[in-house]
């Protein structure tokens, strides 16, 4: 197959993936994981068709994502902290207070 | 036969650097310790560059490695070695819905695949690389206005952060 | 066309309005003179419109007042209508209304409420004038309810003992049940002739043109109305509690004016019933059974206010029964004679117990002819004229209708002349032995009220006297011939013709004879009339209670319906129905709510699942749908 069926295969596979680890793991910090693999897969299809069109388009949109991946995993962390000092544990099924 | 493997190397290692990434996404979602899923994820992240470099965008690979490698992975193996708790979630990997995920999953890669598969695109353009110069020119001309919000981002991100913190202090001591 | 009839009947209205809002603000003697003058001018005015009539022949005087309604070609308006019956009826509303106005000044003068008591009198002046001078159906039924309105006002005046607010009740309710019946004759009077005019109704069934709605249903409907209204058997129930009210309220209410409506709507609505043999049968069969019945429980009663009450009762049987057998302008001319005569009675009545501070019980009286004199005198006299002695008023009126009873060639027969001979003897028996008892013999009166007692203030007694002469003499005006052009009166057949003067004698002779057997038995007091009670204990029993007819009725229809209330109405249909379904869709969106709720885990890889599903299911729709 061709260059871009390539790209785009790997990047509907990643992003499966990452789904599906958010979905089948417990760990706390492993799930975040699996959530930046998801932006992964999204980055490579945009430049996949960044690579198509020509124009910059895409590649300002996947620059502007690294910004945000890094801005919300300097969030995401000190939540964890936080998160980890009241409950004690990384355990997913401890952090049920939005039960109901 | 080397000649037709030299002469298409740029697809050969384009399938291999594909390939290695896939297998590291994989590894992911099976080992048991936090410090190897980051591994695992890292090297994904740099086999991705490859990809990247190889497609033609060096600029997006340079910073794939030095962002996300660079400063969000160090920040997540930081945080593992911190919080090195042996808990539940150590013995017992997998949550409840190990079988439901799956099936899922392979409905979701069902649907796309035949989306992929039946999706004809057009031929590459000509201008199919371009350099860090045409980049930034346009970037900061017709897209100046997302530059100036992803720095107020990042900000708000910085003000967040501490006011979690804080908040946390405040109320655990 | 001069309004001077929507003057008479709005006068009235103005006086209840002033009385109302200020009286009680204003004083009485400011209620006096608005309470009393404004009947008093509208009797004047009535008596110019009747001198306008005779000048012009008898042709009736038509006032249209208002439009009310328009809908498309068909208009309803507000309109009087001035004949020789509606000036008769007119002349008596207003001359005994306002005399027992004048009365009133005396009777009601310590009560707290005198200003409320003259502006509800003014208001049912209002309605009752409306009833009898309207032109249509419509304008009728308004004054109807109306008058029941203040009926229901008046009786239970004095609202603040229950029973006689239960008495009011009564009254009203018992009037309704009628007034269905009377609707039901109006809407089929419309359907048939698409006019509400009673003189346009009269006209289309005197033409002669083939009845489109049956005429004796028409009948039949509007007298069922007429029987809660006159208190006719089986609606009769609500007249001797009536009495509860204030004895002016009894002497204008329940004797003179609003009970006679019946017989007006009746005698007015003559053109119907001369084509309606069968309606006709049932008025008068109803009328005798009343007459009859009502006197036999007369006979029996202890309270002097239910003797007057079962008493008219009674009358107005014997005018229905006249009705029956199309001898309407009798009836009307015994409304005329009976208005003088009851009135009188009652207000005598009221002269008595308001000169023995509120003594009612008949046995607890005698010996009063010479304590208060004026009040005997004027009694007696009304006493005589009910009996049918002459040549008093109640005579004249009472031989015509019995003389029409036997030879009527529109139902008369000398079944029902027996029925009514009967009752007249009665009559004059109850009636004597009221007068004795009350009256004449020895004293049976406490010695507390005996002390005290008096005659009573000129602006009564003035009335009685006043009364008590027109029973007298008012009875030499042939009322039947008067209104011969407009209630024709049927024809005598020849072979009937030679008993006129046999049944003259014999009605005297009646009158006479009840006179004499109640100066046998209570000449001497009640000692004779105590043992022939123990003899007969047993029929005593019955019509003392009435022939129990209320309590009839409350096991028959009250417990019952009170029954469905509670069980069907309350329990099943609000409880169970009403408030089950709510308070059902209530916990059926709680229990949904609910069910809901259990998809919120707090599990992330929960919430990440349904991402995933959601995904999945967004693409396989798009790839159906394009």
């Amino acid at each position: 197959m061709d260059k871009m069926h390539l790209l785009l295969a790997l990047a509907v596979a990643l992003f499966a993936i990452g789904l599906l680890g958010v979905i089948i793991r417990r760990n706390l910090l492993v799930m975040l994981m699996c959530m930046e693999l998801m932006l992964n897969g999204v980055n490579v299809s945009l430049v996949a068709f960044a690579q198509q069109t020509g124009t910059t388009v895409g590649a300002v949109l996947v620059f502007l994502i690294f910004v945000v991946a890094a801005a919300e995993i300097a969030i995401a962390i000190p939540i964890v902290l936080v998160l980890v000092r009241m409950k004690h544990t990384l355990d997913m099924d401890a952090f049920t207070d939005l039960k109901g | 036969m080397i000649e037709t493997l030299l002469r298409n190397s740029d697809t050969l290692l384009l399938y291999v650097f594909a390939a290695s990434a896939l297998i590291g996404a994989a590894l992911m979602l099976v080992l048991r310790h936090p410090m190897q899923v980051a591994m695992a994820l890292i090297s994904t992240m740099v086999f991705l560059g490859g990809v990247y470099g190889l497609v033609g965008v060096h600029f997006i690979a340079a910073f794939q490695v030095l962002i996300y490698v660079g400063a969000v992975m160090v920040f997540m193996v930081y945080v593992i070695m911190l919080l090195d708790v042996r808990d539940a979630s150590f013995t017992h990997r997998f949550s409840s819905l190990l079988v439901p995920g799956v099936v899922g999953v392979v409905l979701l890669l069902a649907a796309l695949g035949y989306a992929l598969w039946h999706a004809i695109y057009a031929p590459a353009s000509a201008t199919g690389s371009f350099n860090l110069q045409q980049f930034s020119v346009s970037f900061l001309n017709e897209y100046w206005l997302y530059f100036e919000l992803t720095s107020v981002l990042l900000l708000a991100a910085v003000v967040a952060a501490l006011a979690v913190i804080k908040g946390a202090k405040r109320t655990h001591g | 066309m001069s309004h001077l009839l929507t003057l008479i009947v709005v006068l009235p209205l103005v006086g209840f309005a002033l009385n109302g809002l200020l009286g009680n603000r204003l004083g009485k003697r400011y209620v006096t003179v608005v309470g009393c003058g404004l009947p008093i001018i509208a009797f004047l005015i009535t008596i110019k419109c009747f001198l306008d009539l005779s000048a012009a022949g008898g042709a009736p005087i038509i006032d249209v007042a208002y439009t009310w309604a328009r809908f498309g070609d068909r208009t309803f308006e507000i309109a009087f209508y001035f004949d020789r019956l509606a000036a008769v009826m007119a002349l008596i509303v207003t001359g005994v209304g306002s005399v027992i106005h004048v009365y009133s000044i005396g009777y009601m003068k310590d009560d707290a409420s005198y200003a409320r008591f003259f502006a509800y009198l003014n208001l049912f002046l209002f309605f009752m004038l409306s009833l009898v001078l309207g032109r249509s159906l419509l304008v009728l039924f308004v004054g109807w309810e109306g008058v029941g309105l203040a009926s229901y006002l008046l009786i239970g005046f004095w609202f603040e003992d229950p029973v006689n607010a239960a008495a009011g009740k009564k009254a009203f309710v018992t009037n309704r049940i009628g007034d269905a019946g009377f609707l039901l004759g109006m809407f089929l009077l419309y359907w048939a002739f698409g006019t509400f005019d009673m003189d346009r109704i009269n006209a289309a069934y005197a033409s002669g043109a083939p009845a489109v709605v049956s005429a004796s249903l028409a009948g039949i409907l509007l007298f069922v109305g007429a029987t809660g209204k006159s208190a006719q058997i089986p609606l009769h129930v609500w007249l001797p509690d009536a009495m509860a009210g204030p004895t002016p309220v009894s002497a204008l209410i329940h004797a003179a004016t609003m009970v006679t409506a019946g017989v007006y709507l009746v005698a007015r609505m003559s053109g119907i019933y001369v084509h309606a043999p069968e309606a006709s049968l049932v008025v008068a069969v109803i009328g005798v059974a009343t007459a009859f019945f009502a006197a036999t429980v007369a006979i029996v009663q202890t309270d002097i206010k239910k003797v007057l009450a079962y008493s008219t009762v009674s009358q107005l049987g014997f005018m229905f029964a006249a009705l029956g057998v199309g001898a309407y302008g009798v009836a009307i001319f015994h409304v005329y004679t009976h208005a003088f005569f009851k009135a009188c009675l009652f207000l005598g009545a009221g002269s008595v117990i308001h000169a023995l501070s509120g003594e009612q019980d008949i046995r607890k009286m005698g010996g009063l002819a010479r304590r208060i004199p004026i009040t005997f005198v004027t009694f007696a006299i009304a006493t005589a004229a009910i009996a049918g002695i002459p040549p008093l008023a109640g005579f004249f009126s009472k031989d015509e209708i019995l003389w029409y009873a036997f030879a009527s060639s529109r139902g008369g027969s000398p079944a029902i002349w027996a029925f009514l001979a009967a009752t007249a003897l009665m009559t004059a028996f109850y009636m004597f032995r009221l007068l004795w008892l009350v009256f004449l013999g020895r004293s049976r009166m406490e010695p507390e009220a005996e002390h005290h007692v008096h005659e009573s203030p000129l602006s009564m007694t003035g009335v009685l006297v006043v009364l008590a002469a027109l029973s007298a003499i008012g009875g030499f005006l042939a009322l039947p011939h008067f209104l011969e052009p407009v209630l024709p009166l049927p024809a005598i057949p020849e072979s009937q013709h030679h008993y006129e003067t046999p049944l003259l004698v014999l009605s005297v002779a009646i009158a006479l004879t009840g006179l004499g057997v109640a100066w046998f038995v209570y000449g001497a007091g009640i000692e004779r009339a105590t043992r022939l009670r123990d003899r007969m204990a047993g029929a005593y029993r019955v019509l003392y209670n009435k022939y129990f007819v209320d309590e009839l009725y409350e096991n028959m229809l009250g417990r019952p319906l009170t029954w469905i209330s509670d069980r069907v109405f309350l329990r099943l249909g609000d409880r169970v129905l009403l408030d089950g379904t709510l308070n059902g869709l209530a916990r059926l969106a709680h229990r949904t709510a609910g069910g809901f709720a259990r998809f919120q885990t707090g599990h992330l890889n929960l919430y990440a699942f349904f991402v995933l599903i959601g995904i999945v299911g967004c693409l396989v729709w798009s790839f159906r749908h394009g």
